[in-house]
């Protein structure tokens, strides 16, 4: 058994995600106080990984690990984590992190916390559970627990540094896998990349319908921004997936971000609360979206959206 | 194929959840099936439609109300309705995986649907750990599932579009994202059909297992801000709008 | 008259006639009986003959459109007026000497006083005249002005006949057998008239003047009249003037339930070996009264102009869902076509959208003269939709599965339906923990929609303030149902109608009031057939007792007011509730104007029959929009500076045209109120600032 913290960091396409840099920052600060170190776990190939400022790297490389394989990561991550012992491990809970950290604890018999947004130096940890309607504190019991971190719960500057990774070979037979990866979808060519937008008008459940997003269509135009959405609207294939901000959608830091009928879900906060102007158009006064926003106004999208037409 | 269907009865969370100790007042709030399971129901259904079986739908009798859960999955096309009278309000998802692991060996899956989350996995999803109970891989975050030859092949979503195709050799278990297409409506009077005329399976909970996590303090939480609000007629916000981005150059 | 060779010829043409017609009227019977079971009918002879004075008297068409209806009424006495002509002109041709000229003088026997004979002379002379004149209006108005009120748009459903001109053919040959009939009957009068004018017979004897009498003359007109007459005949059967016939009694079996009782989704009445799956998707899934509909139909679109949704571009005309069933069950039995029988009638009668579109407010049915039903159809025809699992409106999907799991509409938990009671500044009683006297079935919108419960407060106040004994169910209130039932989400409905019937069970009270319309009609028509058998009032009737009662009392006369009021479909239309909201009005002293549209004939908001939980769809200016510049046309018409108020008694209406008056441009000019509102200030019943601001 040790004190030391694993973090299991996560990367497409050559580039680690911010909430990697996120739990190395946090594992470090956790470490320090528990007396252990904060090892960042990096599993495949085609990364550089030696951008942590973690105390220690682990880069396993194998050709089964080149793309994301939850069976393959998964009994890499569990003969790691066997072979470590650690205090604690981390995962995002991400896409991800969601397909390994709950099967991890069912495998080992190790407590898992989901939702995690803040972990004390006692490994309480505080999750945000209900749709954000409640927070949970949590204590995991035994002397190894696995906490799966939403996204943008901690600072990523604390994360970034040059550790050198040591590269090691994979702990398990990686032979006869029964996950097969096949191939990458890309975003559906010829959409506007919303990440790279400086304004968005985003739309939520509150649209109501796929004949209403013209509407919303014709004020981003107005405005010059890019139109968005939230996951409800893209699973009812009002919009393409590609114009959805979030945990399962994309992360964006526009200048302006007008929301209209977006609640604020946890999930959808995840991928805009960094933007520079948050503007909420919402009929419910409590709607956890106002928490967030800059700006808030409880009134009906449509009559809004209508009249600021009629301004532009 | 044998194709079955995981499903969370969960606290609803249209109401305001009132907290009694440590944990949700299970006694008073409303139950509701989990929005993802809606989609993953859907998607075994599409499976079955597709290449023929029977769905059968598993879920952990919580509150004594899983019944109507389950005459609606049967009048969206599943077959079959197992529940496990567990009577535990407040199982967490270790202890409902575990109760749905030991149900579901006896039905020799191909292929298991899960909800890809719930709201209140606060120590993790059942689909991955009824995936390490029964020793199979688990995908989730999925939103299609083609199934031929032993072999499915499912779309896994990352984020914005950005996905993976995977083929597995079956048996698996699939978190549910979101289904290929949106879930069908039942009509209630074929619902109260299925009431009068299906048969529900029970089983015991059998086998233990727990989250390990003791709760020290639920509470709504702290707001750390508020925003602004502005106030008036829709014509007057959409007034007050436009100016601030005029006075910002976002207009 | 008629010679020995014409009169053989005569009985056979006349037996064929018959024969022809015997088989037509045989296949619409035949075809009526295919429909299903209708509710029961009492005392049908009783509704018959009263269906037959009231088309004597023609006060079913005089609803709408008076001066064509005129015209109508000369149409129809100059039809029945020449009922007799062409029997009396049968004989003549028939009987030796029988010539009703110079009041019969000529008839060699004994027959009737001259004077009986003079008069009738006259009458069937001068209904001649004004057949002839209705018969040219009307083709005039079809063919020559071309009224818009008979087309179709574009994007409604039309048979490919209609679509190809029968409507325009089948009244062409009935304008050009009127014309010829009357014409030749006119001309056959005329050449008998070889003594000169008839005083009695102006009309022939001003023709005589011109053409002189002739005995060839007689029998050419003779036999163009009543040759006419039994090629028509026969024809009827198989045009859309079957009205002729059909219509009285279509009328005689028309609904006897209240208005605001839908048919029951499967027929009451059981039939050994026969399963009925709910709703339509044939057209002999229709009952059988319904499918009458269609034969009865003169396709006079009086209902296409009071649709809402039709004035809204939606593709919805009730006409031409009539008129597509009278097509598609003349392709069928008469022509060659019997499998278009087998098609959905979301395929051959009313698009798919189209059914999607009715806001279910009665207009059609209201206005109808014959009695027809096609909202009922449409009920059906969703019902069935929703049953073969089609895909319904991602809207009104979400709307139906929170009420079944939520038991409303708008995806709240339960224990909110009652938060706005917990925020009075007075404990609001849990008429399922005790007893009341007014159990308040509040409604979904009234008890969750932020923008209306400042009104559902104030209503309470009132209740309050006037010692009203009151509760509200709290939790364990669901959504009436009524909606969800016209949107044919039949088995939900009763599942929220023994949901509600088991917290009336848990509650103790004397009479429901609601404040809500769409609650009130089920409650109140349709709960009956549940079991639920109590006095339901609208919060209307129970305010204007109160002021009657004394217990409230007008402090302030509102004379400052300017106002105008909105009937809501489900109190007026359905129930009849007009005059309680008026008389609370002039109650409050406010300066009152009637809209153009009002009672029986109010235009609806839109939002009913679950179009509400739509969102916004079309566009185009909307019916809630549309009655707005009514009510602005209205006070136009009756200038002062008095604050204009629009005064709504739904809680739908009050968010269908605060919206109005927003996209309309009109904020400032107008304002809407609920009725309640008004009370309050009469009252001198006040927020109470504290109480409001926790709220906020």
């Amino acid at each position: 058994m040790s004190n030391d913290i694993l973090v299991i960091t996560e990367h497409m396409d050559g580039k680690f995600s911010d909430v990697s840099f996120e739990l190395v920052g946090k594992a470090k600060e956790l470490a320090s106080a528990l007396g252990g170190q904060a090892v960042a776990v990096v599993v495949g190939g085609g990364v550089d990984a030696n951008v942590f400022a973690s105390d220690a790297t682990i880069h396993i490389d194998d050709a089964a690990l080149g793309q994301f394989n939850p069976e393959a990561y998964g009994k890499v991550i569990e003969a790691l984590v066997k072979e470590k012992s650690p205090r604690l491990v981390m995962f995002g809970w991400t896409a991800t992190g969601m397909d390994l950290a709950a099967w991890l604890s069912a495998k080992l018999g190790v407590p898992c916390a989901a939702y995690v947004k803040e972990i004390g130096s006692d490994l309480m940890m505080g999750c945000q559970a209900y749709g954000g309607k409640l927070m949970a504190e949590v204590a995991p019991e035994g002397d190894m627990a696995i906490a799966a971190c939403l996204a943008g719960s901690f600072p990523a500057e604390a994360g970034q540094g040059s550790t050198a990774a040591t590269a090691t070979a994979s702990p398990v037979d990686l032979g006869s896998l029964k996950v097969k990866f096949v191939e990458a979808i890309k975003p559906e060519g010829g959409d506007v990349d919303i990440t790279s937008q400086t304004k968005l008008v985003s739309v939520g459940r509150g649209i109501g319908g796929k004949e209403n997003i013209e509407l919303a269509e014709e004020l981003a135009q107005a405005l010059d921004a890019a139109l968005s959405c939230s996951r409800p609207v893209v699973d009812a294939g009002w919009l393409p997936r590609t114009r959805q901000v979030g945990k399962s959608g994309l992360k964006v830091k526009p200048k302006m971000y007008l929301m209209l009928g977006i609640s604020g879900a946890p999930e959808h906060l995840e991928g805009m609360k960094s933007a520079e102007l948050i503007i909420a158009v919402n009929t419910d006064k409590k709607a956890p979206i106002f928490n967030v926003a800059h700006y808030g106004a409880t009134a009906d999208l449509f009559e809004v959206a209508e009249a600021m037409l009629e301004l532009l | 194929m044998n194709i079955v269907v995981a499903i969370k009865h969960i606290p609803s969370i249209a109401d305001d959840l009132p907290v009694s100790g440590n944990n949700v007042d299970f006694d008073s709030v409303d139950f509701v099936l989990n929005e993802f399971d809606e989609q993953s129901i859907e998607q075994a259904v599409l499976v079955k439609e597709a290449v023929g079986g029977t769905v059968t739908v598993v879920g952990v009798d919580l509150i004594e109300e899983l019944d109507n859960i389950l005459h609606l999955a049967i009048a969206k096309g599943a077959d079959k309705a197992v529940k496990v009278t567990a009577d535990e309000p407040g199982a967490d998802s270790h202890m409902q995986a575990k109760w749905l692991s030991e149900a579901i060996k006896g039905l020799s899956p191909d292929i298991v649907f899960a909800g890809v989350q719930a709201s209140n996995d606060l120590d993790g999803q059942i689909g991955p750990m009824i995936a390490a109970h029964l020793d199979m891989p688990y995908i989730g975050g999925v939103s299609s599932v083609e199934v031929a030859d032993g072999t499915a092949t499912v779309n896994k979503e990352f984020a914005g579009g950005v996905g993976a195709k995977y083929s597995v050799s079956l048996p698996m278990v699939v978190g549910v994202q979101a289904a290929a297409k949106p879930p069908r409506y039942a009509p209630i009077s074929k619902v109260r059909q299925v009431a009068q005329t299906a048969t529900i399976d029970t089983v015991e909970p059998s086998g233990d297992a727990s989250s390990g996590l003791t709760f020290k303090k639920m509470a709504p939480p702290v707001a750390t801000g508020h925003a602004e609000m502005i106030d008036g007629s829709p014509k007057e916000v959409a007034a007050k709008i436009v100016e601030l981005l005029k006075s910002k150059g976002l207009a | 008259m008629l010679t020995t060779v014409e009169k053989i010829i005569f009985i056979l043409a006349a037996l064929t006639s018959v024969g022809f017609t015997y088989h037509g009227f045989k296949t619409i019977v035949d075809s009526i009986r295919k429909g299903r079971p209708a509710p029961e009918l009492k005392d049908i002879p009783g509704s018959l003959v009263k269906a037959g004075v009231a088309v004597l008297f023609q006060q079913t068409i005089f609803k709408a459109r008076k001066v064509l209806s005129a015209i109508h009424m000369g149409l129809f006495f100059g039809l029945i007026t020449y009922a007799f002509v062409n029997l009396t002109d049968a004989l003549e041709g028939l009987i030796p000497g029988f010539d009703l000229v110079y009041g019969g003088k000529n008839i060699p026997f004994k027959f009737l006083p001259a004077g009986v004979i003079n008069t009738f002379n006259l009458i069937a002379d001068v209904m001649s005249g004004i057949l002839l004149f209705a018969i040219i209006v009307m083709f005039v108005r079809r063919f020559i002005t071309k009224d818009k009120a008979l087309t179709f748009r574009d994007n409604i459903l039309l048979n490919p006949k209609v679509l190809a001109g029968a409507q325009a053919r089948d009244s062409l040959i009935v304008d050009v057998f009127v014309v010829m009939h009357v014409g030749a009957r006119l001309l056959s009068q005329a050449y008998r008239l070889n003594e000169g004018p008839d005083p009695f017979m102006p009309i022939a004897s001003f023709l005589n003047s011109m053409v002189g009498s002739s005995e060839v003359g007689v029998h050419v007109a003779w036999w163009v009249s009543l040759g006419w007459v039994m090629f028509i005949i026969p024809y009827l059967s198989r045009s859309k003037h079957t009205h002729f016939f059909m219509s009285p009694i279509n009328l005689g079996l028309a609904k006897q339930n209240p208005r605001g009782q839908l048919d029951p989704a499967v027929p009451l009445k059981v039939i050994e070996g026969t399963r009925f799956d709910p709703g339509a998707k044939h057209v002999h899934d229709l009952a059988w009264t319904r499918v009458l509909d269609a034969y009865a139909c003169v396709q006079c679109n009086r209902c296409q102009d009071v649709c809402p949704a039709n004035f809204y571009q939606r593709p919805l005309s009730p006409s031409a869902l009539e008129v597509n069933k009278r097509y598609l069950l003349k392709e069928a039995t008469f022509g060659s076509h019997p499998e278009k029988l087998l098609l959905p009638l979301t395929e051959t009668v009313i698009s798919p959208e189209a059914v999607w579109s009715c806001t279910t407010c009665y207009a059609c049915v209201r206005v109808c003269p014959v009695g027809n039903e096609p909202m009922a159809d449409i009920v059906d025809i969703r019902r069935r939709m929703l049953i073969d699992g089609y895909e319904i409106d991602s809207g009104v999907q979400n709307a139906l599965q929170s009420l079944a799991t939520n038991g409303n509409w708008m995806s709240k938990g339960k224990r909110l339906r009652g938060k706005w009671a917990k925020e009075m500044e007075f404990p609001v009683k849990d008429a399922t923990a005790e007893p009341v006297d007014h159990l308040w079935f509040v409604g979904d919108t009234a008890s969750f929609d932020e923008r209306v419960i400042p009104n559902t407060k104030m209503v309470a106040r009132i209740f309050n303030q006037a010692g009203l004994d009151f509760g509200i169910m709290y939790k364990e209130e669901s959504n009436a149902g009524n909606d969800v039932r016209r949107v044919g989400e039949e088995g939900l409905f009763e599942q929220l109608v023994e949901q509600n019937m088991a917290a009336f069970g848990k509650s103790q009270f004397q009479r429901i009031v609601t404040t809500d319309p769409h609650s009130f009609n089920t409650l109140k028509n349709e709960y009956p057939q549940f079991g639920g058998q109590w006095e339901v009032k609208h919060y209307t009737v129970t305010l204007l007792r109160l002021f009657e009662e004394g217990k409230l009392t007008v402090k302030n006369k509102l004379s400052n007011y300017k106002v105008t009021f909105h009937d809501p479909c489900y109190l007026g239309r359905y129930n009849g509730g007009f005059t309680a909201p008026r008389k609370l009005l002039e109650l409050l002293g406010v300066e009152f104007h009637e809209m153009p549209r009002n009672c029986e004939n109010s235009f609806c908001c839109g939002a009913g029959g679950g179009q509400i939980w739509m969102g916004k769809v079309a566009p185009g200016e909307r019916p809630a929009e549309n009655r707005i510049k009514e009510a602005l046309t209205t006070f136009e018409s009756n200038a002062s500076d008095k604050k204009q108020l629009f005064i709504v008694t739904c809680p739908k209406d009050m968010i269908m045209y605060s919206d109005a008056v927003k996209t309309t441009g009109n904020e400032g000019r107008i304002e809407v109120r609920d009725i309640i509102q008004l009370i309050a200030e009469a009252v001198g019943v006040e927020e109470p600032a504290v109480a409001e601001a926790v709220a906020a």
